[in-house]
């Protein structure tokens, strides 16, 4: 453990990529301290960045903004044969879909990363089958994946990413796919895992395992459901109100001038989806469903816009229901 | 990573086989084609050799002996017998003619003087006198056998073992008598000579050619087939390569995210990509133990010689083993590029 009791460090992470032509961030300016024995959630519904979080935290994904430390190592920093050692000895992931590889056993399946460590033969052997014993599997060593249920798969999943003994364990939707009897067994694992002495970071849309987190990591954007004041921005020709990913909590109706909403391009070029005029009204979607902006508003001339939140906008602008607000073009 | 490779190998048996299958019968095709082309270069070698002649003696305007048959008088071989440097010279009369031996055959009939063809000869004797016949064992006929050569009844007094020439055609070694009989109504002639010793210079009208020149030029007719053959080889060998590497690329495209969560395990790009060498080799190596298999099994039922040699059975896997490795290159470059993110996915 190193400062403060601090093993896992997330500062200022933001993570943008690009999807289907457009650019996408789910996350923005996130930061996160957790310690050894802790649970972590990462929670939110889907796309809202809890997988890509965990890429990052396994060395997969490079961030654009932040860092991320584990132990003294810099995540984020890592390059060649130190990011190989980090996969292999520091952190062990438990994959959504288990993707166990099917022509495999069991056994083999949780032998595989221990080979690509160096350990091999009975030693190796030896331990796969101890592990499928600790996650109540001794008995289905030899199954292939196709014969064992989603319980069984995932629990041997995590015995594989124990493999190498890893400080550092992450589980991306680990209750998906199971039913309840198999997530109590796999929720049991996961805090003996924690109780070992590793951080476990679970990804999981599933509020049912809150009581199991020692801290939770909401990745929704918070939705802002009280009354509140208007407020009134006035921007020069070119000023910028939101950006595209920023969260939103105010639905904007254009008091005087015109409003740009263009959308950032994978390639850097920004394509002009509409300009909003004087008495129109945009940007209700993000703060409807907790979703990020989805565009970028600029004003196109000296303006003076009024932002509102949902209920607000609702009951004194707009009313209507939620269909419309959809129907309607929306950020 | 070997216990991926092999159990993947395990996992899709059956594709392997027929892949194997397929793949092998190709091979053997082509290990076949090899074996008639080798055949052909070296039953040119054999025949010629078969007279053991230091020169061959042909009308000046002749390309050699076996090709562009023109007679001269048998008296010009006396001649050239006496020549200063020459121990010996003996008239040959080469023609081309039928026998009807279970079925109308086309044979290549030499006319040669007693004890020419001796030490070839692998049962029975050598040709003594009018009458009789040494014939290569492809004609199918056997020792005592009599069958009607031109006008004449002949019998089957030795047999020999590769002495064919235009693609496998038999050749039947008759006295010179018999064969003037067939080509000149019996008059003295003969179309070549085979000339021991080294011939000074030949009579006006006439050159002398070495081995290697009547070799040369009797291996023309067959250099377009040979080229065709050769052609054929090489798109067999695409076709074959092509089945092993589209097995190992449709292994890799299935196994994308078997690839991807190693990698996010810690798998090196080396490991992966020998796990996948190994699979092509697995691959062609039993495409080749098949195909060696068959080839040598369904070689005698050809009707024409195939010839495949200790040096082709060994160079073949090695080949094919490369050959595949390029036909799975583009598996291979896709594995590396394997973004290890598709495991979240």
């Amino acid at each position: 453990m190193t400062r403060s009791g601090v093993d896992l460090e997330v500062r200022e992470l933001t993570i943008e990529y690009t999807s289907g032509g457009y650019v996408v961030r789910p996350i923005q300016g996130l930061g996160l301290e957790a310690a050894r024995g802790e649970i972590v959630l990462l929670l939110g519904a889907s796309g809202c960045g809890k997988t890509t979080l965990l890429s990052v935290l396994a060395a997969i994904l490079t961030p654009t903004a932040g860092r991320v430390r584990f132990d003294d190592i810099d995540v984020t920093g890592l390059r060649g044969a130190t990011l190989t050692r980090y996969r292999r000895h520091t952190v062990g992931v438990v994959f959504q879909a288990f993707n166990l590889v099917p022509s495999l056993t069991a056994r083999e399946n949780v032998q595989v990363p221990m080979g690509t460590a160096g350990l091999s033969g009975r030693p190796a052997r030896q331990r796969a089958e101890s592990l499928l014993a600790e996650v109540g599997l001794a008995t289905r060593a030899r199954h292939r994946p196709g014969d064992l249920s989603g319980g069984e798969q995932q629990r041997v999943a995590i015995a594989r990413a124990l493999a190498n003994d890893p400080p550092l364990v992450l589980a991306d939707e680990s209750t998906a796919h199971l039913d309840y009897i198999q997530v109590d067994g796999v929720l049991r694992l996961l805090r003996q895992i924690a109780d070992a002495g590793r951080l476990v970071v679970v990804a999981t849309h599933d509020d049912r395992m809150l009581p199991l987190a020692d801290r939770v990591v909401n990745l929704t954007p918070r939705r802002d459901t009280e009354s509140r004041p208007p407020e009134t921005v006035t921007l020069d020709d070119g000023d910028l109100l939101f950006d595209q990913g920023d969260t939103g909590e105010l639905v904007y109706v254009v008091d005087r001038g015109a409003i740009d909403i263009v959308r950032r391009q994978g390639d850097g070029s920004e394509e002009l989806l509409t300009t909003v005029v004087e008495g129109g009204y945009f940007g209700e979607l993000a703060p409807t469903f907790g979703l990020r902006r989805s565009a970028t508003a600029r004003a196109a001339a000296s303006s003076t816009v009024t932002g509102y939140t949902v209920r607000d906008f609702r009951d004194r602008v707009r009313p209507g229901t939620l269909a419309d607000a959809v129907t309607d073009q929306g950020l | 990573m070997w216990l991926v490779t092999l159990r993947d190998l395990q996992w899709r048996r059956w594709r392997v086989l027929i892949g194997v299958v397929a793949a092998g019968l190709v091979f053997a095709i082509t290990l076949l084609l090899t074996g008639m082309s080798s055949s052909f270069h070296n039953e040119v070698g054999r025949t010629v050799g078969a007279f053991r002649a230091d020169g061959w003696l042909v009308p000046g305007r002749t390309s050699g002996p076996f090709t562009s048959v023109r007679a001269f008088p048998e008296s010009v071989v006396d001649d050239v017998a006496r020549g200063e440097g020459v121990r010996e010279a003996s008239p040959v009369v080469i023609t081309a003619s039928t026998v009807d031996v279970s079925g109308v055959t086309s044979v290549n009939v030499i006319g040669v003087e007693s004890g020419v063809i001796d030490a070839d000869v692998v049962d029975g004797r050598g040709v003594r006198r009018s009458g009789e016949v040494v014939a290569d064992g492809s004609l199918g006929a056997h020792l005592g056998d009599r069958f009607e050569l031109g006008d004449g009844r002949i019998e089957v007094v030795g047999t020999v073992d590769g002495l064919t020439y235009f693609a496998g055609t038999p050749t039947l070694f008759v006295s010179v008598g018999d064969a003037q009989a067939l080509t000149s109504a019996g008059q003295p002639v003969a179309t070549a000579a085979v000339v021991r010793g080294e011939l000074a210079s030949p009579p006006r009208g006439f050159k002398v050619l070495t081995n290697a020149e009547v070799e040369a030029d009797l291996a023309r007719p067959l250099r377009k087939a040979t080229q065709t053959i050769d052609f054929m080889k090489v798109l067999l060998w695409l076709v074959a390569a092509g089945i092993v590497g589209s097995m190992v690329y449709l292994s890799v495209l299935e196994r994308t995210r078997d690839f991807a969560v190693l990698k996010a395990t810690g798998a090196a790009n080396r490991a992966l990509l020998g796990g996948l060498v190994l699979q092509a080799v697995v691959l062609a190596g039993a495409a080749s133990l098949v195909a060696e298999v068959l080839a040598l099994a369904l070689g005698p039922a050809l009707a024409m010689r195939a010839e495949i040699s200790g040096f082709t059975l060994v160079t073949l896997p090695l080949v094919a083993v490369a050959v595949s490795l390029l036909a799975s290159a583009v598996g291979l470059r896709r594995t590396v590029s394997t973004d290890p993110a598709l495991a979240f996915s």
